[in-house]
C-alpha cells in the first residue's frame, strides 16, 4: 500500500487546522471541508496504488563492470493492458540516478538505464529495483519492488603499480587475425560501446558513417602468465586488483596471457572473451 | 554575512503552474473584501510575475528580495490594520505568504505546499459564508487545486489539463461518501476556543443598537438574509403583522437613538396574552448579539437573556448560524412600569426647540386618553406633507426640527425617532424598537425568509393601564407621498422588503426558482451545517448505538471507511475497455470476424501477412480482404493515408464468410 510521505505531514497540519477550526468554532462547514479533504487524500492513496498496479518491469542483461564503477541496469517498462502508470520513477538504490517516466502506455515499451555504484567485486544477482510514484496527489508514495533475474559480475578494481611481468621468451608465435593493435591496417568493424575510442575511424564518422573501429594485423607479442604467487607480499584484494590491472594491460597490448590463481588456472590466450574469462575468475575468486 | 546567491530556476511546466495559480486566485476571491486591497493586488502581481518568469524561463527572486518583500508586507499589514493578528490582518498576512511562496515555487514540495495553502484559503472562505452556493464554490476550488496537483504529478506526457481535472473530479466524487461517513460518525468534541472570530467591524452587518438617520435606509438595498423562521405549530401570522423584535432603544437625542444606561429587570414585562406562536429561527451570523423573535417573546432560548424592553440578547456574538426556538404572544399586559424605566422612557434631549414643544403640546391638549395623544401624533404625520423616501438627504444641526417642520422627508428611522421624541415631550413614555418587519413566505419549505432589507424601526408608547402599545408611525404617511418604488413596503399584506426586491421579481418563475433555491439552502443549513455534537448523539441513539463507547464507534467508522476505499479499489481494477481510435476498432472487429470464421490472427502477424493468409483461405473474398489489409496499412503507415471512410466502407462491404475456409494451412 502507498505510504504517506513528508508532504503528507503538511496535509496533516492543514487537516488539523481545519478540524480545530471546526471544533473550536463549532463550525460544521469547517468539519465538512476537513473530512472532504481527508477523504480525497484517502482516495488518492487508492489511486496511487492502482497507478503502479499494472506496471511491468524487465531487466536486460547487465554488463560486467569494475568495482568502483557504476552498474548499468537496462530496464524495459511496460504496462498491463488497460492500465497507464503515470509519473513512474525507477531507481536501483541510487536515487540520484533514477529514471523517470511521465506515462507508460500499455503495449508501448519504454526503455531506460538506471545505475548504482558497484562497491565490491563478485558475482551478484537479483538487483533490487524500486518503482515509486507520487501520482496523483503527491501525499502518498506508491512503491513496488522488482528483483531483476539477471546476474552480473563486478571485477576487482584494476589497481596496483607492479609492472607487467616479462613475457616468456619462448612461444613468440605469429598469430593470424585482426587485432586492435599491430602493424598493418586490416580493415574496420563496428565500434562497440565500451571499446577504446582511440581506434575509432573518426574520418569515416565525420563522413556520416556509423562509428567504426580500425583494426590492425600484426605480430602479437609473447605469452605470459599472470601469477598470484608473484604478488606474495600483498593482501588478497590488492593482489586481485593488480592481477585485474595486468589483465587489462595485457589485453590492451594484445599479449597472449594466462592466469594462475590458487585452484584456478586459465591457459594463455587473448581476445575479449579471454580477458572477460580472466576477470570473471578474479571477480569470484576465494582462497581455497 | 553573505547571502546565498543562488536563485532558483523558474522554468516549470506551465499548465500545472497556471492551474495552481487559478486555484489560489479562486480561493482568495471571496476573501477580497475582508483583506487589504493592496494585498489582493499583490497576489495578482505575484501570479503575473511568476507566470511571466516561467514563460521566459528566468530565475526566481533571490532570498534577500523575498525577505525584503516579506518585511515590507508585514509592515504594510501592520500599518493597515494596526496589528498582524486578528482576522483581517491574519488573512492578509496569509495571502502575503501565499504570494511569496508562489514567487519561489519550482519544486514538488512547493506545489504541495501551495495546494495546501489553497485548501486553507478555502476554509477561510467558509468562515464568512456557509451557504450552499459558497459550498459549491469551495468544491470548485478543490477540484481546480487538486486538478493542478494531478496535472503537476503527471508531468509532461500526452495529457491534457482536462484529463487531470476529470481525475480530480473523480477523486472528489469518490471521496464524498467517505466524507459523509466521517461527518456523521466520527465523534465530535468541542475544544475550548483559543480565539473567537471577533465581531469585527467588517463582519458585523445588519441591525445595530444605534439609530441614526440613514442607518436603516442603508440596509434597504441589502438582500442578504438575516434569518429564516419556521412555525412548527402552524401559527404563522400575516406577513404584515410580523414585527420581529430586536434591541429596544431608550435614550433619544433628536434623531439619534441608542440603548442608554442599563435598566433594572422589568417586573411583569413578560405578562403576555394572545395566542402563542412558536418559532424556530436560524439566525445567520451577523457579528451582533441580538436574537430576533416575533413581538413579543415570552421565553428566552438557553444561550440568551432578556434585556430591559423585553428583547433577547445572546451571551456571545453570533459568528455561526444560530438555531433557536422561541415562543411569542402578541399582546402585552404589563401593568406597572418601574421608576427607572419610566424615567428613561420620558427623558428628553437637552435641546428641544420651542416649535417641537408646541407641537407636542398641541397633541396633548384636549386629548382625553393616551391613545388619543398617539392618534393626534399619527394624524400629524398623515396630514402634513411627509414623504417616505430612501434618500432624504443628510440632516445637520437641529435635525429633528428640520425633519418635522421643513424637509419632511425620511425613512422609518426618522419617523420612529421623531415620533418617540415628541411623545416624550407630550409626557407619554416612549421607546424605539429596532428589528425587522414582514418577510417572504417560502411555501416550498414552509418558512419565512427575513432579509436585511426588511429592517425596520418602530415605537412603543406606554399607555397607563394597558401596557406598551406598538405604534408604527411610518404607517401613517399618506400613500400618495410614498416615493416611487417604496409603495409596496407600506401596503398592508405585502412583505416589507418587496421594494428592494422589486427588480428581482421580474417573473413569478424567477421568484419561484429563487425560493426553491433558498429552500434547498435552508435545509442544507439545517441538516448539514447544523449537525453538531448533540445531533450526532441523537443520531447514535436513533441507530441504537448510543451506549457504545466512542472507541467502538471510531473502530466501526474506520472499518466502514476501509470498505468504501476497497470499493474504490475494486472500481479501479475493473476490466479495462479497449479504447482505440475508429481505425483500430474497425480492424479489431475485422480480426474478430475472421477468427469467428476460423482464421485467427496470430500475435506476431502483421496486417498484410494476415490478410494475405485470409485471402488464400477465402479465395472468393480475396480481393476484398486484401483491400482491407492494404487500406489499414495505408491508414497506419502511409505518408498520405486513405480516407477513414473508405476503410469503414470496405469493412461494411465485406460479406459474410463461410465457416469452412478452403484450407487454413495452405501455403503456410
Amino acid at each position: 500500500m502507498p505510504l504517506p510521505n513528508r508532504h503528507a505531514l503538511g496535509l496533516a497540519a492543514v487537516l488539523g487546522a481545519m478540524w480545530y477550526a471546526g471544533a473550536s468554532q463549532s463550525n460544521g462547514a469547517a468539519y465538512l471541508l476537513c473530512f472532504l479533504v481527508a477523504a480525497v487524500a484517502a482516495v488518492s492513496a487508492i489511486h496511487a496504488w492502482a497507478n503502479l498496479r499494472g506496471l511491468t518491469l524487465r531487466v536486460e542483461p547487465i554488463r560486467p563492470v569494475f568495482a568502483g564503477e557504476q552498474v548499468l541496469v537496462p530496464l524495459v517498462l511496460d504496462a498491463e493492458r488497460g492500465t497507464t502508470p503515470h509519473a513512474v520513477r525507477v531507481d536501483a538504490g541510487d536515487a540520484l540516478h533514477a529514471a523517470e517516466f511521465p506515462e507508460i502506455a500499455a503495449g508501448h515499451e519504454r526503455r531506460a538505464t538506471v545505475r548504482f555504484a558497484a562497491a565490491r567485486r563478485g558475482l551478484f544477482s537479483g538487483a533490487r529495483l524500486t518503482a515509486t510514484s507520487l501520482y496523483p496527489l503527491g501525499f502518498f508514495t506508491a512503491r513496488r519492488v522488482f528483483f531483476a533475474d539477471q546476474t552480473w559480475h563486478v571485477y576487482p578494481r584494476p589497481e596496483g603499480s607492479a609492472p607487467l611481468p616479462a613475457s616468456s621468451t619462448a612461444a613468440r608465435d605469429r598469430r593470424e587475425g585482426p587485432r586492435a593493435e599491430g602493424d598493418d591496417f586490416a580493415g574496420v568493424r563496428a565500434w562497440l560501446p565500451g571499446e577504446s575510442q582511440r581506434h575509432i575511424d573518426w574520418k569515416a564518422a565525420a563522413r556520416g558513417q556509423p562509428l567504426l573501429t580500425k583494426q590492425w594485423a600484426g605480430e602479437s607479442s609473447g605469452t605470459l602468465v599472470l601469477e598470484w604467487n608473484a604478488l606474495a607480499p600483498l593482501d588478497v584484494e590488492s593482489r586481485l586488483s593488480q592481477l585485474a590491472r595486468w589483465v587489462v594491460m595485457a589485453e590492451r597490448a594484445s599479449l597472449n596471457y594466462g592466469l594462475e590463481l590458487p585452484g584456478v588456472s586459465i591457459a594463455p590466450a587473448s581476445g575479449e572473451m579471454h580477458s572477460h574469462a580472466c576477470l570473471r575468475a578474479l571477480a569470484v575468486f576465494t582462497l581455497p | 554575512m553573505t547571502w546565498p546567491r543562488t536563485r532558483r530556476p523558474g522554468a516549470v511546466e506551465m499548465a500545472p503552474l497556471a492551474g495552481v495559480c487559478a486555484g489560489l486566485a479562486l480561493a482568495a476571491g471571496p476573501l477580497v473584501d475582508r483583506i487589504a486591497a493592496w494585498v489582493t493586488a499583490l497576489l495578482a502581481v505575484a501570479i503575473v510575475v511568476r507566470l511571466v518568469l516561467n514563460h521566459r524561463s528566468q530565475r526566481l527572486p533571490s532570498l534577500p528580495t523575498k525577505l525584503l518583500l516579506l518585511a515590507a508586507g508585514a509592515m504594510g499589514v501592520a500599518a493597515t490594520f494596526g496589528s498582524v493578528v486578528g482576522v483581517e490582518a491574519g488573512l492578509s498576512m496569509m495571502l502575503l505568504l501565499v504570494s511569496l511562496k508562489l514567487l519561489e515555487t519550482n519544486s514538488v514540495r512547493d506545489f504541495q505546499v501551495l495546494t495546501l495553502l489553497g485548501f486553507f484559503l478555502a476554509l477561510c472562505d467558509l468562515f464568512f459564508s456557509q451557504d450552499l452556493l459558497m459550498w459549491l464554490y469551495v468544491a470548485l476550488v478543490l477540484v481546480v487545486l487538486t486538478g493542478g496537483l494531478v496535472r503537476f504529478h503527471r508531468r509532461a506526457g500526452a495529457c491534457s489539463y482536462a484529463r487531470a481535472v476529470r481525475l480530480a473530479f473523480t477523486l472528489l466524487l469518490q471521496a464524498l461518501p467517505i466524507a459523509a461517513l466521517l461527518f456523521l460518525f466520527l465523534p465530535r468534541s468541542s475544544v475550548a476556543p483559543p480565539f473567537r472570530l471577533a465581531p469585527s467591524p467588517l463582519a458585523s452587518q445588519g441591525i445595530s443598537d444605534r439609530l441614526a438617520p440613514g442607518s436603516v435606509a442603508s440596509l434597504a438595498a441589502n438582500d442578504a438574509i438575516a434569518f429564516r423562521a419556521q412555525f412548527p405549530d402552524g401559527t404563522r401570522p400575516d406577513t404584515a403583522d410580523m414585527y420581529w423584535r430586536g434591541p429596544v432603544l431608550w435614550r433619544g437625542d433628536g434623531l439619534q437613538w441608542g440603548q442608554g444606561n442599563r435598566l433594572s429587570e422589568e417586573a411583569g414585562a413578560r405578562r403576555l396574552a394572545g395566542s402563542a406562536m412558536r418559532q424556530s429561527i436560524s439566525l445567520l451570523p451577523s457579528g451582533g448579539q441580538f436574537l430576533f423573535a416575533l413581538d413579543r417573546p415570552e421565553s428566552a432560548p438557553p444561550s440568551a437573556a432578556f434585556q430591559a424592553g423585553g428583547w433577547l440578547q445572546n451571551a456571545r456574538p453570533i459568528v455561526n448560524t444560530l438555531h433557536y426556538e422561541v415562543t411569542s404572544r402578541p399582546e402585552n399586559r404589563q401593568t406597572a412600569l418601574p421608576p427607572d424605566h419610566l424615567q428613561a422612557a420620558l427623558a428628553l434631549p437637552p435641546r428641544l426647540s420651542p416649535e417641537a414643544w408646541a407641537l407636542a403640546a398641541s397633541w396633548r391638549n384636549g386629548a382625553p386618553t393616551g391613545r388619543a395623544i398617539v392618534a393626534n401624533g399619527l394624524r400629524y404625520f398623515h396630514n402634513q406633507p411627509f414623504t417616505y423616501t430612501l434618500t432624504p438627504g443628510a440632516y445637520g444641526e437641529n435635525a429633528l426640527d428640520e425633519f418635522l417642520f421643513r424637509r419632511r422627508a425620511g425613512f422609518c428611522e426618522h419617523y420612529a425617532a421623531a415620533f418617540a421624541t415628541l411623545m416624550r415631550a407630550a409626557k407619554m413614555p416612549a421607546r424605539i424598537v429596532v428589528g425587522y418587519r414582514g418577510g417572504e413566505y417560502n411555501a416550498l419549505g414552509d418558512y419565512v425568509i427575513v432579509r436585511q432589507a426588511d429592517a425596520h424601526a418602530w415605537c412603543e408608547v406606554w399607555i397607563a393601564g394597558s401596557g406598551w402599545l406598538r405604534v408604527d408611525p411610518t404607517e401613517a404617511i399618506a400613500p400618495e407621498r410614498v416615493s416611487a418604488g417604496l409603495a409596496p413596503r407600506l401596503q398592508a399584506g405585502a412583505p416589507h422588503s418587496t421594494a428592494a426586491r422589486g427588480v428581482r421579481m421580474r417573473g413569478n418563475l424567477a421568484r419561484q426558482a429563487g425560493l426553491a433555491w433558498d429552500s434547498i439552502n435552508y435545509h442544507w443549513d439545517l441538516l448539514v451545517l447544523d449537525f453538531d455534537e448533540d445531533r450526532q448523539r441523537a443520531l447514535f441513539g436513533w441507530m441504537g448505538v448510543g451506549h457504545f463507547a466512542r472507541a467502538a464507534i471510531v473502530t466501526w467508522s474506520v472499518l466502514a471507511m476501509a470498505v468504501l476505499l476497497a470499493l474504490v479499489a475494486l472500481w479501479l481494477r475493473r476490466p479495462a475497455r479497449f479504447r482505440g481510435d475508429a481505425v483500430s476498432r474497425g480492424y479489431e472487429r475485422f480480426c474478430r470476424r475472421l477468427a469467428a470464421a476460423g482464421v485467427a490472427r496470430e500475435v506476431w502477424e502483421g496486417p498484410l501477412g494476415f490478410t494475405e493468409r485470409a485471402a488464400r483461405s477465402f479465395p472468393d473474398q480475396s480481393a476484398a480482404l486484401r483491400r482491407i489489409g492494404a487500406l489499414y496499412v495505408g491508414l497506419r503507415y502511409a505518408r498520405t493515408p486513405p480516407p477513414v471512410a473508405e476503410f469503414a466502407r470496405a469493412l461494411r462491404a465485406m460479406p459474410a464468410l463461410s465457416r469452412a475456409p478452403v484450407s487454413a494451412a495452405e501455403g503456410v
